[in-house]
This record gives C-alpha cells, sequence and structure tokens, in this order.
C-alpha cells in the first residue's frame, strides 16, 4: 500500500471516527453514570436525522441550521423518555431496562417505518458532496466539519464536568452513587439530566451526519454497537476515552478494510472489544474496578 | 439425579393438583391434532419452538444468572451445521441434529469459559460481540456457508429426512424438544446443580466461599443451554428449510429469545413456556392482521406493548400469575395422596 493510500485510509477513518464520536459520547453518558443499556441510543440518531431531514423538506432548513433546534428536540425527548421508562424501572432487575430500551427501539423504528416509509432519505445542499484537499489527500467537507464538533463537543463536556456543579455531580454518580447520594446530590435528578444530555448527543450527531448520510428506519442499528464497542472501549461514562476510542474504532474500521478484507472489518473490531473486555474491562482510559461500580 | 426423576414423576401424578399439570399436558398433545388451520398450526408450532428456545435460554441466564443477549450465536451454529451437513455432506438429518446441539454446545463452552469473569452488562455485551462475529464469518466464508445468499434446504419429506408435509408432525416435533428441554431445566431445578447455580446467581463469592464451583457449574449451564439452542436451531432450518446469516445470527432473535424468558419469569421452568404463549401469538397475529396493510405499524404496537409489559411487571409474568392462582388452586380439591 503506498503511502499516499495509507494516508487517505488513516485519515477517512478518522473522520468516519468523528461521526462515531458524536454518537458514543451520549452512550457512554448514560451507559456510566445511569448503568443503563440503552438500545435505544440508535434510535434517536434516527431521529434526529429525519428532524434535520423534514425541517430541510418543508421549511428549506440547512443542516447546520437546525442543528440546534435538533438538538434541543432531543434534550426534551430524552427527558420524556426518561421519566415514562426509564425511571419506573430504575429500581426493577437491571436487565428489564435493557428489555424496556429494546421495545422502545423496536416501536421507533416502527414508527418511523409506519410514518415515513422504508426510503432513503437525503439532504441535497451544495457542500454535500464537496471535498478539499490537503496535498494528495482528499477530505469530505461534511465529514471535516463534523469531526470539528465532535471535538468541540468533547471538550465543552470535558469543561462542563470538571468546572459546574451540575457536572460534577454527574461525575460523582458515576464513580459511586451511594456516596453521591449521601453528600446531598439529587440521583434522580442527575439521572434525569445525563439522560436528557445523551439523548441530547444522538441529535447533534443526526444532524452533522445529514449532508453526508441519508436517514431511513433501521439507520440507528449501523451505529449502535459500534458505539457500544467504543464505550467500552474508552471506559464507561469517560467522554474523553469515548472520542479516542472512536478514532481508534473508525481507523481500525478503515484500516481492516482495505488491509483484510471489507466484509470482516466489523469482525475485527468487535474482536478488538472482545479482547478489550477481557483483559481490561474498565475499558482503555478508565480506572480499574470502575466497571464493577453500582452493578452488583 | 435419580432422587430427582423420582420426584418428578411424582410431581407429574402423585401430589395433590397436580393433575393441573397433567391436564396440560394432555391439552398441548392433542392441540396439534385440534387446530387444522395452517396459520394457527404454525403459530402453535413458533410458540412450542419459542419455548424451547426460552427454556434452553433460561438453564444459563435465569438458574445462572449470566443474561446472555447472544443465544442467536448458538441457533445459528446448530442450524449451520445441521444445514451444511446434510445438504453439502450428505449426512442424515437426524445425525446431523445431534451434530448440532454438539456443535452448539462446543461454542457456547470455548465463549462462555472466558467471558464468565465479566458481570452485569458486560457479560451481555460480549455474548453480542460473539454472536455478531459469527455472522460476519458465516457471510465472509462463502465455500461452507454460502455467504449472504443462504443455504436452500431441498424438500424431500420423510421422516428419515425430518422434514414433513404437514405441519401436525413438525409441532409434535416441536412439542417434543419443549418437553426434553423442560425435563432437563426441572431436573436442574430440583438437582444440586440447580441450587448450586441459584446459589452464585444470588451472590458468587458467597458461593464460591461455601464451596461451590462457580467455573464448573456455569459451564455445565452454558454448555446444556447452548446444545438445546442448537437443535433449535437444525429444527428451525428444517422447518423453515431455508437458512441465512442474518436472521440465524440476528440481534433481534437473541433478544427474543431472552425476553421470553424474562416476560414469564427468570428461573423458573415454566416460566419461558409462559412467556412464548403470551409473546409469540401476539407477535405473529399483530404481523398478520398488520403487517401486510400498513408496513411498521405490527413493529410499533409490539415495542409499546413491551415497554408497557416491563414496567407493569417488571419480576415477570409467572410472580404475577402465581400470586393470582396459588389462591385460586389452594381451593381445588386436593387428591387422596395429601
Amino acid at each position: 500500500m503506498s503511502g499516499q493510500i495509507f494516508g487517505q485510509v488513516i485519515i477517512s477513518g478518522l473522520l468516519l471516527g468523528g461521526v462515531y464520536a458524536l454518537i458514543s459520547i451520549g452512550l457512554t453518558l448514560i451507559f456510566g453514570v445511569i448503568r443503563i443499556v440503552n438500545f435505544a441510543h440508535g434510535e434517536f440518531l434516527m431521529l434526529s436525522m429525519y428532524i434535520t431531514f423534514w425541517s430541510f423538506h418543508y421549511w428549506g432548513w440547512d443542516p447546520y441550521f437546525s442543528l440546534a433546534f435538533v438538538t434541543l428536540a432531543l434534550f426534551v425527548f430524552g427527558l420524556a423518555a426518561h421519566r415514562s421508562i426509564i425511571q419506573p424501572l430504575l429500581g426493577a432487575p437491571p436487565f428489564m431496562q435493557i428489555f424496556a430500551t429494546f421495545g422502545l427501539s423496536i416501536a421507533l423504528q416502527g414508527a418511523a417505518l409506519f410514518f415515513w416509509k422504508a426510503d432513503y432519505r437525503t439532504v441535497q445542499t451544495s457542500y454535500s458532496t464537496s471535498t478539499m484537499n490537503l496535498g494528495p489527500i482528499i477530505l469530505s467537507w461534511p465529514r471535516v466539519i463534523a469531526f470539528v464538533v465532535a471535538l468541540g463537543i468533547t471538550l465543552l463536556l470535558f469543561w462542563f464536568f470538571k468546572h459546574t456543579y451540575v457536572g460534577k455531580a454527574i461525575r460523582a454518580v458515576s464513580q459511586d452513587r451511594d456516596a453521591a447520594q449521601l453528600m446531598g446530590i439529587d440521583i434522580g435528578r442527575v439521572y434525569l439530566i445525563t439522560f436528557g444530555l445523551g439523548a441530547a448527543c444522538a441529535g447533534m450527531a443526526g444532524a452533522l451526519l445529514m449532508p453526508s448520510y441519508y436517514a431511513f428506519p433501521m439507520v440507528g442499528t449501523n451505529f449502535v454497537l459500534a458505539a457500544f464497542v467504543i464505550v467500552v472501549l474508552g471506559g464507561m461514562g469517560n467522554v474523553t476515552g469515548a472520542f479516542i476510542g472512536a478514532l481508534i474504532i473508525g481507523v481500525v474500521e478503515a484500516v481492516s478494510g482495505v488491509l483484510i478484507a471489507p466484509q470482516l472489518k466489523e469482525a475485527v473490531y468487535f474482536a478488538i472489544f472482545l479482547l478489550v473486555l477481557l483483559l481490561k474491562p474498565s475499558g482503555l482510559f478508565g480506572i480499574a474496578g470502575a466497571e464493577e461500580v453500582g452493578l452488583k | 439425579m435419580t432422587g430427582a426423576l423420582a420426584r418428578l414423576a411424582r410431581a407429574l401424578c402423585g401430589d395433590s393438583r397436580r393433575y393441573l399439570g397433567l391436564a396440560a399436558i394432555v391439552v398441548l398433545c392433542l392441540l396439534p391434532l385440534v387446530v387444522r388451520n395452517p396459520f394457527y398450526a404454525h403459530i402453535l408450532i413458533m410458540m412450542f419452538f419459542y419455548a424451547s428456545l426460552g427454556l434452553a435460554w433460561n438453564i444459563i441466564g435465569g438458574f445462572a444468572g449470566q443474561l446472555s443477549f447472544g443465544h442467536a450465536a448458538f441457533f445459528g451454529v446448530g442450524a449451520y451445521t445441521s444445514s451444511i451437513l446434510s445438504v453439502k455432506l450428505g449426512v442424515s438429518p437426524w445425525l446431523a441434529l445431534f451434530a448440532a446441539g454438539g456443535m452448539a454446545a462446543a461454542t457456547a463452552a470455548a465463549v462462555s469459559y472466558p467471558c464468565f469473569r465479566l458481570r452485569g452488562p458486560f457479560f451481555a455485551l460480549s455474548t453480542i460481540a460473539v454472536a455478531e462475529v459469527l455472522r460476519i464469518l458465516a457471510i465472509y466464508f462463502k465455500e461452507f456457508t454460502e455467504g449472504s445468499v443462504g443455504i436452500l434446504i431441498p424438500f424431500k419429506p420423510g421422516i428419515a429426512n425430518l422434514m414433513f408435509r404437514s405441519k401436525v408432525p413438525y409441532a409434535y416435533f416441536a412439542l417434543l424438544l419443549m418437553a426434553a428441554v423442560f425435563a432437563v431445566s426441572w431436573l436442574i431445578e430440583h438437582s444440586r446443580l440447580g441450587y448450586s447455580l441459584l446459589a452464585l446467581r444470588e451472590d458468587e463469592d458467597a458461593a464460591e466461599a461455601l464451596g461451590v464451583n462457580a467455573t464448573e457449574c456455569k459451564l455445565i449451564a452454558a454448555v446444556l443451554s447452548g446444545f438445546f439452542t442448537g437443535l433449535t436451531g437444525c429444527f428451525s432450518a428444517q422447518y423453515v428449510l431455508f437458512i441465512e446469516p442474518f436472521t440465524e445470527f440476528s440481534l433481534d432473535l437473541s433478544i427474543m429469545i431472552s425476553l421470553t424468558a424474562m416476560i414469564g419469569g427468570l428461573g423458573t421452568s415454566v416460566g419461558p413456556i409462559l412467556g412464548a404463549f403470551l409473546l409469540t401469538p401476539l407477535q405473529e397475529l399483530l404481523r398478520a392482521w398488520l403487517g401486510g396493510q400498513q408496513q411498521g405499524l405490527h413493529l410499533f404496537i409490539y415495542g409499546t406493548v413491551l415497554v408497557v409489559c416491563v414496567i407493569l411487571l417488571p419480576n415477570g409474568l409467572i410472580t404475577w400469575l402465581s400470586r393470582r392462582l396459588l389462591s385460586l388452586l389452594r381451593h381445588l380439591p386436593a387428591a387422596a395422596a395429601e
């Protein structure tokens, strides 16, 4: 493989990683703090892609213009989903919650299929296929923007967790929920906000994906398993870890697609996932033993 | 084991109130003959089919508390083993049936052994990953599996080929399968192994401190669970006569299997049967009524019902039912034995 192709593959992998990062950041918040395996996360992404598509279709809103609106809409949707489905099940046997999110995922897919049909929807903008040249390497503009925003969100959340009261409370709950409660943190509220934030991240990802991807009812399933791999790789609840993990998985996927076989690229990252789980289940950047907190 | 066998025999006929169980068995045995409509017969077969899968899952997921979301892996391995053996190598489907079980059991052992270190959602996620890897491999190794095209099993009806023209023999085949898994899980439930599994499900560290060999017990449970899931995979291949990687190894199937056991009631031998008898007709009828005309509507309703069921019955149907049924049962006349 020549240096130029290699460089192109690495860069494409990093840009794909940027898209993965946006989806995984929301998932890692929900998984890391509330300890819920949110199977409906891919459907949150699907919903936001459809909202972006319809705002473009009916009102001509540019996807980057609807970004804020879609993020807010998904935040509210996340709050509602948490209140109606997750909250009543917080005391239930832990795996009932998985079935609830799985049911939500089926219901949302069914609703999308019913209302919007199985067609692939794309947003045609002037920049959808535009590229920039970085020496011999070609980059797609929408992917570059998604990458930059993902980086920005990661930094913003990093700051949020370090310097705000709510952020610190979320971190405290993810580290030890009992101790956090004893310190006077309202756990129910933290869960609610975290779930909303997680859904909002998926909303942002959907709007940013729309210029270079297409919406269809099952689109979420393409991303959600990769996102789980990334979340575990980066350490649960670790936003920076999720960002770096996403870049790693993006590059691994791109490189193994070229070096091994395109059909096997997913098998490669699932194999990495299993190895990480078996050798260092706290993830590459997690604290050892953190994966067991609150699980028993 | 003999003690448990004697107890099973006693439970089936001697003990009081158990004549209800006997009646249920008679009804189940007669149902395939009574239901003549092919559509309802199909639903009946699917009920037995999912009950078998749920019961098999329950051995590792319910008794041992190792919640697997990747049982489609063992199902797919079973379906592929039997189909490759019988279609490509000309092995008798009867032999292929047990090869399917054996292969699935071996896969279960190989996969579970390293994964047992993981707890909670991590075990579940690792089982999903295993099923996904197997699916991708089944697509990739075209020489054996025909890749995404799938394997078409030529229809040669006859008992020697394990294929039938009518649905009645299939229904008995599935019923037999269900009865076999039920008997095995009942025996486990009332044996030393069962108690050990329950103990380590509640607290693995405490159980080990009391001398339970956790790894060995879980491994036995995983192998048994894999074996029966593999058999059911072979049954499905012989019934549908077509297999392909996306349905055999699908996450949806894995979740459906665990859901059947969960909705019924975790860690009981009757629960998965109840779960299958509730969920399967619901799913099949919704699909038949709404699937054709309004795309997606049946999925929407099914998903919503699922969420509502989980919120209303977080401990499973059987806990809810038994509370109501037990009081009713107490008023029934008891047999002379008691």
